[in-house]
């Protein structure tokens, strides 16, 4: 994994390590200098084992979850590197023709004459970093080995020349030693060991390959390793002069494999040179020259800039090279490269377009087009960034999974660090009463925290490590389950940077947050601290000038300490003067806090008062309206409301009212509000305040945190209420009465701890209840399997290259096929096209795909549509039959249509305008399609959109669909039916008929799937990792439970001369320890009481809001899941408190009595 | 009914830190009647609070044996030595431990609950017993909103609101200025003149002990002085007013 949140890792690992490392080095100072404080901090760590392993395990959750987080991704990473470079062995680029010609079949690569490989040998003989060229075949077809009766519908045939195989290193046998492709008789192929594996083949065997009405047999020489030439997927490999002959194409080659100077990985390193030069070397230097001159023109520049400031990372770099290069004399060999890299002349053509430089565009297309003679595709050093990506997005998604626990446990640290000092309260108090200054209490507790953090820093990096290894053994069972993915599994594999920046982060957090509560506690009143009062609020009497004076006065001591430092050199005195420049460098190294801590002191006063979050707030609301961005609406909403509550608070200061009330008026409204502005659903908030859009994951987080905050507030400035009603309920309940009573009294006394804890379950169990609820509702969407499979039952793929003629006559003329079996047959081929939307603002042509379906398939296809045009009917099949009767027809797949609030917005090849998936209805819209080749364009009318469920489990893929009749004309080549659905009648065995079609069409390589079954697997992965992630937001669960642990302990001790009390007066052992594990419950409960109802309430706008997209999803509530949720919560958090309770009721009166 | 409502012989008590071992009882015989109010003195370390706590059964005795009431308390088990304490024994404290979270009223009424007694009741009786201590116009206050007088009162309430035999009193003024302490004391006395209510307490005061009828001086652990135990036959009424 290279990068996190675009981020490189590497440039994260220096920060942290620049960051943490003079930060320790400052603690390590300070502890040295002040070694009494040092000792105060760290001789709690052991007096308390069972207190501090509860710390330590509650502190160390980020860690764990950063370290969980980036296990995985490296985990993917790795794996999709190792499986490319498995698959690619020395190959690291691919040369082809960009454009196929008449003489070119539907589906195979364009051809090219084998001299134009000979003519390129000696053109880059010059290009040091080349070590071989291999021209070759590749074709597609059926493969039959009769011995076994097994095939293989889509095996590549590849055609290798004999010259170039040791320039590859060579081709191995996977029983050992070299395989001699020149050793090959006509008649002699090599299998893969995957082609072997699907064939079932050993060395001797006799296989059949099938093109069209011709079949061949071949005897299997030996099994090769896989890889390289020898192929990725099941491949049959024979001397290229054979390949030629077997698909009539002598003398020609349609690819020519590159490897570059070095292994299997290193190769990769030279991919950008390589490819850079070969580039240079295909282009025409004159349209080259032509595009720059295009280019040049200020507004072409200006959108240039535009659409690089729109990018990030090394596609933004890239574009920024386009510009430095243009500013150039002449055409670079740069320029040129950089031209012809495909992806970056899309941004070029994407900025035209956008900029609204329609002519410059549609010029550029052309000269783009003509620019390069062959294309290269640096294909291993594409599918290392592949890989790298999706090792970055995995990692990505999980740390925003994790963002929830991430938090429980940044407060859970606040609150161990708010117990530990007022279990200290008197002796911080007697400290300060004999002169310890506050920054003396803050590195106390700072000694001690850092203590914490690096230990638990640690043992969190190893348990990290241990859930990353659980999860890709889930996933990789997932994916030995799921079709499609079987054959790929991970391997667990962990950067040692990685291991480093979870630790740091880790270490940081805890770090931050230690040092953030140490200042809260050093500000303790004296008086109060040493006689045991409870706390007043610290008032800051320092004045706006004293604050904004702060920073010049702290950067000016390092030169008045300095200049001290020299007078007494003038004085001869070098030790004094030493002193004086060592506090002189150690005043300058502080100066940045001081003025940080200033920036702070500045804002956070307003900010109390209420006003400047009032003000910002609004401001946010108001530039949410105008970019209709629902995030930043919700927090600009958020902040408005807190603004209120608290400036409202600050009016009822200046009108001297009772702190307590003041307090109950200002935080309930906030709450309040707070709680109907994230309960109201969205479609609310559009009616009043505009179409808003956009949202992700993360706002699910902002709304978890504020919804969690505003119900804390809520209930803990009106816990006497709670309190009161209690005690009306429990009247009859004899002498459990006492003991409910102190259970409650105990955690509504202390508002802020309580507050804490209940803050941490409820933001655990919202997250669960949501996820929960969530994949309960994907799921019975996903159970649609009419909507998935548009009505049909099987679906049987052939290859392109043995298509069959009549496919309804092939099964009645085939005796082990009985054609009363199939109530309906129908068949589509898929051929990318270009699209574009005239009228549109962009008009470009995009790629996309159509789906040219028979008439038979029309004639019997259903599902169901998410849109259908006025004046086509109601339903699917009217639609169908519209499309079959009028071949100027279509309909779009739910990708082609924009979503007001699609969380994945990650780029599609063609989208349309003026439309949104969620609306209800539409007019038909017009679309223009070329095909690549021939450039023949027809015109088409979209009258419906597919339901997004039959692209994410039907197996149809992207693509329109129109009748084929409409592009037969279109288009110059046959087109052949590729893919069948068969739709079978009452009672027919389906998975039986599958196997029937499959053997009975294995000359045209026809391979079936049960549709059904591909719906439940999909289901069933989709709900296996919706539960992963569950339980990878359930580690919060630990903090919270950890939580409750440390706040029974610290009870115990805190209240032992209660207990004694209680005890005198008559409170039975059981009493003590049952008012220990109520009040523990009641905490629990209320703050799962808080999560399930807020969990429950957002999960109900979700789905609604959902259901505007996917009309089959249902909110239902998983009780069982949710009882287990809490039951899990609730029971161990009593296990953690039983011990505590057991502890408090053993206690012996007289001995609590006596502890101070 | 018992001529003694404590009856206490040859009680000992060591306490073992796993370092040091120290004798805090060493054989104390101790009687004390019905009605009577006894306070318990001596240097610091003596053994008085010791003695208070094996005798009330906050604490174990190593040894000896002591009658409540004709109840041997520590042959009771624990919960049945609670249940004792709620209904029969008060307690007051030098540093009141009243439960901080509760307010005056809850504090005073917890016994009750304790014992089983009907909520109302409990509010009811509690509210008469903050009455008496003068402190009913603060029943909804916490004890940090109390002054040290008015918690101590609150203690007193809370120890007599089960009407119990006996209320042990640990340094109940020690905390306390003498002007508080003397109303403190003005109030013990008079609930004791007034109730019949046995009351033993340990304090360092001399001109508290002297309130009491009899000053039962300790030191290393044993007794002194008894003060002279009342003769038998001898009740509440028939004793004088303590202090006078």
């Amino acid at each position: 994994m290279e990068e996190l949140f675009g981020v490189s890792m590497n440039i994260i690992m220096v920060a942290l390590l620049v960051i943490l490392i003079p930060s320790l080095a400052v603690v390590a100072v300070m502890a040295w200098r002040n070694r009494v404080m040092l000792k105060m901090g760290l001789r709690n760590i052991p007096r308390r084992p069972a207190q501090t392993v509860l710390i330590i395990l509650g502190i160390m959750i980020s860690t764990l979850i950063m370290a969980a987080a980036f296990g995985t991704g490296d985990t993917i990473s790795y794996s999709i590197r190792i499986e490319a470079i498995k698959a690619l062995g020395t190959i690291d680029e691919v040369i082809s023709l960009p454009r196929a010609s008449e003489d070119d079949n539907f589906g195979s690569q364009p051809y090219m004459p084998f001299d134009r490989f000979l003519q390129l040998s000696e053109e880059t003989a010059g290009i040091e970093n080349i070590d071989g060229l291999g021209p070759g075949i590749a074709e597609f077809a059926p493969v039959l080995n009769p011995r076994t009766s097994l095939s293989e519908g889509n095996m590549r045939i590849v055609g290798v020349f004999p010259d170039s195989v040791a320039e590859f290193g060579g081709l191995n046998l996977s029983s050992g030693g070299s395989a001699r492709i020149e050793d090959l008789g006509s008649e002699h192929v090599y299998l893969n060991d995957d082609a072997a594996e699907e064939l079932d083949a050993v060395e001797g065997d006799e296989v059949r390959i099938f093109l069209g009405d011709e079949e061949l047999t071949f005897r299997v020489l030996g099994i090769l390793e896989p890889g390289g030439l020898a192929g990725p997927d099941p491949t049959l490999a024979m001397p290229l002069e054979r390949a030629q002959a077997v698909f009539g194409r002598e003398g020609q080659i349609n690819s020519i494999a590159v490897s570059n100077k070095g292994g299997v990985f290193s190769g990769a390193e030279h991919s950008e040179e390589v490819t850079r030069q070969l580039r240079v070397l295909f282009a025409d230097p004159q349209v080259a020259e032509e595009l720059k001159l295009l280019l040049m023109g200020a507004d072409a520049l200006d959108a240039l800039e535009r659409r690089e400031q729109d990018l990030t990372g090394s596609l933004q770099a890239e574009l920024a090279s386009v510009r430095a290069e243009l500013a150039k004399d002449g055409v670079s060999d740069k320029l040129i490269s950089l031209l012809a890299d495909r992806q970056v002349s899309e941004e070029i053509l994407e900025a035209l377009g956008s900029g609204g430089l329609r002519d410059a565009e549609r010029q550029a297309v052309t000269l783009f087009d003509d620019l390069g003679e062959l294309s290269i595709i640096d294909i291993k050093a594409q599918l290392i960034e592949i890989a790298d990506e999706a090792g970055g997005q995995v990692t990505t998604f999980f740390v925003i999974f994790g963002l929830f626990s991430i938090m429980v446990g940044v407060l859970l640290i606040f609150l161990i660090f708010v117990m530990l000092a007022a279990a200290r309260r008197t002796e911080m108090g007697m400290a300060r009463a004999v002169g310890a200054r506050r920054r003396h209490l803050v590195q106390m507790f700072v000694f001690e925290g850092s203590a914490y953090a690096l230990v638990s820093g640690a043992v969190g990096v190893v348990l990290g490590l241990v859930a990353s290894a659980l999860i890709v053994a889930i996933v990789n069972r997932i994916f030995a389950s799921t079709s499609g993915f079987e054959d790929f599994q991970m391997t667990r594999h962990f950067e040692a940077r990685s291991v480093v920046v979870a630790y740091c982060l880790g270490t940081f957090i805890t770090l931050a947050t230690v040092g953030v509560s140490a200042y809260r506690v050093s500000r303790t009143n004296i008086v109060a601290a040493v006689r045991g009062l409870p706390d007043t609020a610290a008032v800051d009497t320092k004045g706006w000038r004293e604050i904004a004076l702060a920073p010049a006065l702290a950067a000016l001591r390092p030169f008045r300490l300095t200049g001290r430092g020299g007078s007494a050199l003038l004085a001869l005195q070098p030790l004094t003067s030493l002193g004086y420049l060592a506090q002189a460098w150690w005043a300058a190294l502080t100066v940045p806090i001081t003025i940080v801590q200033t920036l702070a002191q500045l804002i956070w006063r307003p900010f109390r008062q209420g006003w400047l979050a009032l003000a910002l707030g609004v401001v946010i609301l108001f530039s949410s309206m105008q970019s209709n961005e629902i995030s930043v609406f919700r927090i600009g909403g958020a902040l408005t409301i807190v603004g209120l509550g608290l400036s409202m608070r600050s009016l009822l200061r200046s009108a001297q009212m009772r702190p307590d009330l003041r307090d109950r008026i200002a935080y309930t409204f906030m709450g309040v509000l707070m709680l109907a502005f994230w309960v109201v659903p969205f479609g609310w908030l559009s009616a009043v305040f505009g179409t808003l859009e956009g949202g992700g994951p993360e706002l699910f987080f902002i709304s978890g945190i504020a919804m969690v905050a505003a119900a804390v507030w809520t209930v803990m400035y009106n816990a006497d209420l709670l309190l009161k009603l209690l005690t009306f309920i429990t009247r009859p309940v004899g002498m459990l009465r006492p003991v409910l009573v102190t259970a409650v009294a105990y955690p509504m006394s202390s508002k802020f701890r309580t507050g804490l804890t209940l803050a941490m379950f409820a933001l655990v169990i919202f997250t669960l209840i949501v996820m929960s609820i969530l994949t309960r509702a994907f799921s019975t969407a996903a159970a649609d399997v009419e909507t998935s499979t548009l009505g049909w039952d099987i679906e049987g793929s052939v290859n392109f290259n043995t298509p069959i003629e009549d496919i309804r006559q092939a099964i009645a003329d085939h005796p082990d096929l009985s054609p009363a079996d199939f109530e309906a047959v129908g068949g589509y081929t898929t051929i990318p096209i270009e699209a574009r939307q005239p009228g549109a603002e962009n008009q470009r042509w995009r790629w996309y795909a159509v789906r040219a379906a028979s008439d038979d398939f029309l004639d019997a296809a259903g599902g169901k549509l998410k849109i259908i045009a006025d004046g086509y009917g109601d339903t699917a099949e009217e639609v169908w039959q519209a499309l079959k009767d009028d071949s100027s027809l279509a309909v779009v797949d739910a990708l082609a249509v924009p979503s007001r609030s699609r969380f994945d917005d990650s780029e599609v090849p063609f989208a349309m305008e003026g439309i949104f998936y969620e609306d209800e209805r539409m007019d038909p819209i017009e679309l223009e399609v070329r095909e690549p080749n021939s450039g023949q364009i027809v015109n088409l009318k979209v009258i419906g959109v597919l339901d997004q469920l039959t692209d994410a489990f039907g197996q149809i893929g992207v693509g329109m669909f129109v009748s084929k009749s409409a592009l037969d004309d279109a288009i110059s080549f046959q087109i052949p039916i590729t893919t069948y659905r068969f739709r079978v009648a009452p009672g027919v065995d389906l998975p039986q008929t599958a196997n029937a079609v499959e053997a009975a069409f294995q000359k045209h390589g026809m391979e079936t799937e049960v549709l059904e079954e591909l719906v439940d697997e999909a289901a069933a992965a989709n709900r296996a990792f919706n539960y992963l992630f569950t339980g990878f937001m359930g580690l919060g669960l630990l903090v919270g439970i950890a939580a409750v642990g440390v706040i029974s302990l610290r009870a115990v001790v805190e209240r032992r001369q209660q207990i004694g009390a209680q005890r005198a007066i008559g409170y039975r052992r059981r009493m003590i320890q049952l008012s220990f594990l109520f009040e523990s419950s009641f905490v629990v409960l209320l703050g799962v009481a808080i999560g399930v109802g807020l969990g429950t309430v957002i999960s109900y706008n979700i789905v609604s809001e959902i259901r505007n997209e996917l009309e089959s999803i249902q909110f239902s509530i998983p009780w069982l899941q949710i009882g287990i949720i809490v039951a899990v919560a609730y029971l161990f958090s009593l296990l953690t408190t039983y011990l505590p309770a057991r502890q408090a009721s053993r206690i012996y009166p007289a001995e609590a009595l006596r502890y101070e | 009914m018992q001529e003694y409502i404590v009856d206490a012989t040859g009680l000992q008590k060591t306490y073992d830190t796993g370092l040091v071992s120290v004798a805090a009882l060493r054989g104390v015989d101790l009687q004390v009647k019905r009605g009577e109010m006894v306070a318990i003195m001596g240097p610091s370390g003596c053994g008085k609070t010791t003695l208070l706590n094996c005798l009330s059964g906050l604490d174990e005795i190593d040894s000896g044996q002591v009658l409540i009431d004709g109840t041997v308390l520590h042959d009771l088990p624990d919960d049945a030595r609670s249940d004792y304490r709620a209904r029969s024994m008060g307690f007051v404290f030098q540093l009141y431990n009243l439960l901080p979270v509760l307010t005056a009223v809850e504090n005073v009424e917890m016994p009750l609950l304790v014992s089983g007694v009907n909520a109302a009741q409990a509010r009811r009786r509690s509210m008469e017993l903050l009455d008496l201590v003068g402190l009913s116009e603060r029943a909804s206050h916490l004890p940090a909103e109390l002054s040290g007088g008015q918690r101590q009162r609150v203690t007193i309430a809370r120890a007599l609101v089960n009407e119990p035999s006996i209320v042990w009193a640990d340094e109940p003024t020690g905390d306390l200025d003498s002007e508080t302490a003397n109303d403190i004391m003005d109030l013990m006395c008079g609930l004791n003149q007034d109730n019949g209510q046995t009351f033993v307490l340990v304090t360092h005061g001399d001109e508290i002990g002297a309130r009491a009828h009899r000053i039962v001086r300790m030191r290393d652990g044993r007794i002194e002085d008894d003060g002279g135990l009342p003769q038998t036959g001898e009740t509440a009424n028939s004793l004088a007013e303590p202090g006078n």
